[in-house]
């Protein structure tokens, strides 16, 4: 579905077909996605919309769509569960390696920002979207120009939290002029590539997309409650973490706050409930820390983009190195696959 | 080291260069030769297209908003008229007189005057008003002489006649190259009509057909504003050359 030219000056869009005939294509993405729980608050949509109308404060929403809605049906068209194929496994990789970055301080390994900066370097991209926290671990979004600004230690390190990584990513592919680098989770990831098949802005312009493991995510309301009545105090909070099922919270003074990660299951986001994806199969190349030693990030390489950076790396050691168990991500890749029997059937 | 004379001279030449010097320092103490325009009660003669007081007309615009954007003081704000269009404001508290916003304006809704003397009596004055830019304003003028700065081969001269200068001048615009909307890129279109909405010559529109939404661009009602171009989410639409 795409537009074409007829002659200079006139042209043709095909729009998707709505399942519920005289309703706006918003009422449609609400009825078939947000209020069946499908919605993995990746907000494709919000990228995408020419009024920029759609939020995501409690879900996300369009307030006053009756009003601004212009109809023309780019949310139904880029979102990745409006035809929902879950997808599940290890996917494809050229390579399956652990690494630890030299240069940056992060999550296990920091592979994550050691990917992108390394991308930057060798000028296959301009801009990376990371996203950063506030004091009281609220996520804002970061367009990162220059690795020095990385020298923000709130950018690295895992948060548990929805980003509003794709609203930014329309901001970034205006003003890039080699490429953006795009972080974020199986979910971005799919609404990342669902955008680039429609829209060659984002085929030009978004050039490598780092996937991370994901099993479930939390609302920012729902995780800093829970975690203030574990006695998590935000303001020495340094570090979240999972592993092993358990959620770890270190504070800046070494003391860390575990519990199980069953606890939580009740305030796992509705759309976590439906997603079968851990590893970001469609991504250029996942990073997590399932797989690999304590101290390493597992990376799984599966496209040419990602291959080159991590080349790169290597031939400037700007990483150590090690192996990679594969095998050891069957448990949480099956846990998610079996998340499949919670999709409902579509109206 | 070149070591500076003084040049041989025989008598008569230094009698003639020394009656020369005394010739100009008499004419200098008689009528001296000055640069000054005795303002207010002289004006000086400014050019048609003098940087001075904005004028505007609201007929002409189309509230594209470029004026508010461009203005590098950010001088120019857009105030809602009671007719729901947005038109411009003018702080001249701010404004450094560049004019961008004249030559921005895409209507021709902005003029200048040769007004130079933009001058209030307090602070909230400076802030003129979209009403208050529509009419020419009052100004009290005591001038009785026009001064013309003349430049010949050597010498600055005014040349002082007796006549009051038109401030409100009508500038010739200059001549637009004809502009039209086109869509670059049909493929990454959503179709949303936001560029058919904001069309003000109705050059842009759109049919419905089931799944496919016809889009078109009249190129002879086109006007080249840009209003579309600047609207579009995907920046698909480009002015190009008609």
């Amino acid at each position: 579905m795409a537009g074409i030219a007829i002659g200079e000056s006139e042209w043709e869009v095909t729009v998707p077909e709505k399942p519920l005939k005289d309703k706006l294509y918003f009422e449609n993405l609400k009825a078939k996605v947000i209020d069946t729980n499908l919605c993995s608050r990746c907000l494709t949509c919000a990228c995408i919309c020419p009024v920029d109308g759609i939020t995501a404060v409690d879900g996300v929403d369009f307030p006053d769509y009756e009003a601004k809605c212009t109809d023309c049906g780019a949310c139904v068209r880029v979102c990745p569960r409006f035809v929902y194929e879950p997808k599940s496994g290890l996917g494809t990789y050229i390579e399956f390696i652990a690494g630890r970055s030299k240069r940056f301080a992060g999550q296990d390994g920091a592979m994550v920002t050691e990917l992108i900066v390394s991308a930057m370097e060798m000028g296959m991209i301009d801009r990376g979207l990371f996203a950063g926290r506030d004091e009281k671990w609220a996520i804002e979004m970061f367009h990162v120009r220059d690795p020095q600004q990385l020298a923000i230690p709130t950018l690295g390190g895992t948060k548990y939290t929805f980003a509003d990584v794709l609203p930014a990513l329309k901001k970034a592919v205006r003003f890039t002029k080699r490429g953006v680098g795009v972080v974020g989770t199986p979910c971005i990831v799919s609404g990342v590539r669902k955008l680039q098949q429609e829209f060659p802005i984002f085929r030009e312009k978004v050039k490598l997309v780092v996937g991370l493991f994901c099993t479930e995510n939390f609302h920012y309301d729902d995780i800093s409650k829970f975690l203030q009545e574990k006695g998590v105090d935000f303001d020495k909070l340094i570090k979240t973490d999972i592993t092993k099922g358990k959620f770890i919270a270190t504070m800046s003074d070494g003391e860390k706050v575990k519990f199980k990660v069953k606890e939580v299951e009740d305030i796992v986001a509705s759309g976590c409930n439906v997603c079968t994806d851990f590893t970001a199969v469609e991504s250029d190349a996942s990073v997590g820390s399932v797989g690999s030693a304590p101290g390493f990030s597992t990376v799984a390489v599966r496209e040419e983009p990602a291959k080159k950076v991590i080349e790169y790396i290597k031939e400037k050691g700007y990483a150590d190195f090690g192996e990679a168990k594969p095998e050891e991500l069957d448990y949480l890749i099956n846990l998610k696959k079996g998340r499949e029997k919670n999709i409902t059937k579509p109206i | 080291m070149k070591k500076v004379t003084v040049p041989e001279q025989s008598l008569g030449e230094k009698v003639v260069k020394h009656a020369a010097a005394i010739k100009v320092a008499m004419k200098e103490s008689v009528y001296p030769l000055t640069a000054t325009v005795f303002y207010p009660r002289e004006r000086k003669k400014m050019p048609d297209n003098f940087r001075g007081y904005l004028m505007f007309d609201p007929d002409k615009c189309i509230s594209c908003w470029e004026c508010a954007f461009v203005c590098p003081a950010n001088a120019v704000q857009m105030k809602e008229a009671p007719n729901k269009r947005y038109y411009p404001t003018v702080d001249y508290g701010k404004c450094i007189f560049c004019h961008f916003c004249v030559d921005s304006c895409s209507g021709g809704a902005l003029k200048t005057t040769k007004i130079h003397d933009v001058a209030y009596k307090d602070m909230d004055e400076m802030l003129t008003l979209t009403e208050e830019m529509i009419e020419e304003p009052e100004i009290i003028r005591e001038d009785k002489k026009l001064v013309e700065y003349e430049i010949d081969e050597q010498d600055l001269h005014l040349k002082r006649t007796r006549e009051e200068d038109t401030l409100f001048v009508e500038v010739t615009p200059p001549v637009e190259i004809p502009m039209v909307s086109q869509c670059i890129e049909p493929e990454s279109c959503l179709g949303c009509r936001i560029c058919e909405e904001m069309c003000e010559s109705g050059a842009i529109s759109s049919i419905i057909e089931r799944q496919v939404v016809k889009m078109a661009i009249d190129r002879d009602k086109c006007t080249g504003c840009g209003l579309c171009v600047k609207e579009c989410s995907m920046q698909i639409l480009r002015l190009v050359r008609k």
